[in-house]
């Protein structure tokens, strides 16, 4: 039995307990927030970490799976998967024609272009009111299942589901692709790579990702409002992929776990809270530019005699 | 017929003009060797050729094939590869990955499959084989980054042959090497060259292009001066003075 394999059994074990060892509905609803997390992590990391794109707009495509799901259920009384199938496809289709415009940017500028329009999106989800109720919010909204534990463990599986499809997607000729692009661009196009249209590939394919975790936030939290799409949120995701780890599969995964999870921790310290949480992530940015799954890695190369 | 033909071929870059009405012919099969003194415009003629930079004006045609406008990413698939004078290898990733970049226009594996177990490409011996070409086949797990310059070069080498090019362009592959790397290099660009790839090569080490070019086609200030045979172009004054000033041309 392969190492992966084990590994894929294990994590598998791991979720189906989770939530059996924190049994509080405030702990679990903590889970169902960390594997929504682990999805756009991952999902920021295929286009960051492996392409070499910097993409400050992520918050984007998660409100557009959001509110696109939501309003085709509430307004005009779709099913949930139905209402969901359709929003990825929005958002990977709107990731796709900005890359199209973006991708002949590069470093800061396509920085800039992302994050602007991320900050359009939050614009328009405020002010277009007739749609989207602006910042009234949109209320009662239903999750696709009704327990927590349950929507913990569909959200977990599908994050797990994504999770390996991208790890072979990575190991197959089109992650020697993408990897070709992030370090040198010049050189990929003298391989044969068009650049443009990889970017692209990476870039929506992110952004319809980060939509499937939108369509499961409004039904978690019951309201929907513009507000839980801020930029910050692009910010706390990149957190997630550079703490983590960028540019390996694992990295992200524990960057959301951890930034999930530490902020609830440090609750204890009251104001104190966020002074800690900056300065933590600090360090790990100084110290460990490798992210966790660096530090972590160098260890056990350290123990081995 | 020739292989690649140039025709009054122009680049300029804010008024300076670093290649003026350059026409170059390279004939199938040949080792067609590019000298020049610096700032003579090779760089910049490769650029040209293989699509980095597009001619202000002029024609250029690859094997019957116009290449005007065409990205250097599409130049690949008509069988035109390179190496850079500046090494740009994909230095984070393993040798092996670089050569298996490589093969991307070769790779016919479906999208969808990529997403599944197994989907890993077909190539990964012919890369072992391409490492071991270029003498580098027992550290194919390093990191590229990692390798000393004189294998850098190879790897790079090694890299564009993934390519399957018909011909080989190699912008000054012999910077940095020494004595017995050039005669290592000589030696691979001749097996190169004996398995029907045309090689194109811009180099100052003049050991090397005498030894190996058939023709020599020599520049200086952006404007093609000469070309001949390695021993014409020894013996022309025109060369002489560009390279070492008026007073010694006989």
């Amino acid at each position: 039995m392969s190492f992966r394999f084990l590994s894929i059994i294990f994590t598998l074990l791991l979720i189906a307990a989770l939530p059996w060892l924190l049994t509080t509905g405030y702990w679990r609803g903590i889970l169902v927030l960390c594997a929504m997390n682990v999805l756009l992590a991952v999902s920021l990391n295929l286009v960051m970490g492996y392409t070499g794109q910097l993409n400050l707009g992520q918050s984007a495509f998660f409100a557009i799976g959001a509110y696109v799901s939501t309003i085709l259920m509430k307004t005009y009384g779709w099913n949930f998967w139905l209402a969901a199938l359709v929003a990825i496809a929005a958002a990977g289709l709107v990731g796709l024609a900005l890359a199209a415009f973006a991708v002949r940017l590069r470093g800061h500028y396509l920085a800039i272009a992302s994050l602007g329009f991320a900050v359009i999106t939050y614009q328009v989800l405020l002010n277009w009111e007739s749609v989207t109720e602006g910042v009234r919010g949109i209320y009662g909204i239903l999750p696709p299942v009704s327990s927590t534990v349950g929507l913990f463990y569909l959200i977990a599986g599908i994050a797990a589901v994504v999770y390996l499809l991208l790890d072979n997607l990575v190991r197959s000729p089109v992650g020697d692709t993408l990897r070709a692009i992030r370090e040198d661009e010049i050189s990929a196009a003298s391989l044969g790579v068009d650049a443009a249209l990889w970017k692209a590939f990476a870039f929506g394919l992110g952004a319809a990702i980060a939509g499937l975790a939108g369509c499961f936030y409004p039904g978690f939290v019951g309201t929907l409002v513009p507000d839980a799409f801020g930029i910050v949120e692009s910010f706390t995701m990149m957190a997630m992929v550079i703490v983590g780890g960028m540019g390996t599969m694992v990295g992200p995964v524990i960057g959301a776990i951890v930034l999930t999870f530490l902020p609830e921790l440090l609750r204890g310290f009251g104001e104190l809270r966020l002074m800690i949480y900056g300065v933590a992530l600090t360090l790990v940015v100084l110290f460990m530019p490798g992210g966790i799954i660096q530090a972590l890695l160098s260890l056990r190369n350290r123990m081995r005699p | 017929m020739s292989f690649l033909r140039a025709e009054r071929l122009n680049k300029s870059f804010g008024g300076v003009a670093a290649v003026q009405n350059v026409s170059i012919a390279v004939p199938q099969g040949a080792i067609f060797a590019l000298i020049g003194p610096n700032g003579a415009g090779k760089s910049t003629l490769l650029n040209l050729l293989s699509g980095i930079y597009q001619p202000d004006s002029g024609s250029l045609q690859f094997d019957e094939t116009n290449l005007i406008g065409s990205p250097a990413h599409e130049r690949v698939r008509l069988g035109i590869a390179r190496t850079f004078q500046k090494i740009r290898l994909f230095k984070q990733l393993t040798l092996l990955e670089n050569v298996l970049a490589g093969f991307h226009v070769h790779q016919d594996l479906p999208l969808w499959k990529c997403f599944l177990p197994g989907g890993v490409g077909r190539f990964r011996d012919e890369a072992m084989d391409l490492l071991a070409f270029v003498g580098i086949g027992n550290r194919a797990n390093d990191r590229a980054g990692a390798l000393p310059y004189g294998q850098q070069r190879m790897l790079e080498i090694a890299r564009a042959l993934a390519t399957r090019p018909r011909l080989f362009m190699l912008d000054e592959p012999a910077a940095g090497l020494n004595a017995a790397e050039v005669d290592f290099l000589l030696k691979r660009l001749e097996k190169i060259n004996q398995r029907n790839v045309t090689v194109l090569v811009v180099e100052h080490n003049m050991d090397l292009v005498m030894n190996v070019a058939q023709r020599v086609f020599v520049m200086d200030h952006g404007v093609a001066l000469f070309e001949g045979t390695p021993r014409e172009v020894q013996a022309n004054s025109r060369v002489i003075e560009a390279y070492l000033g008026g007073e010694f041309a006989a």
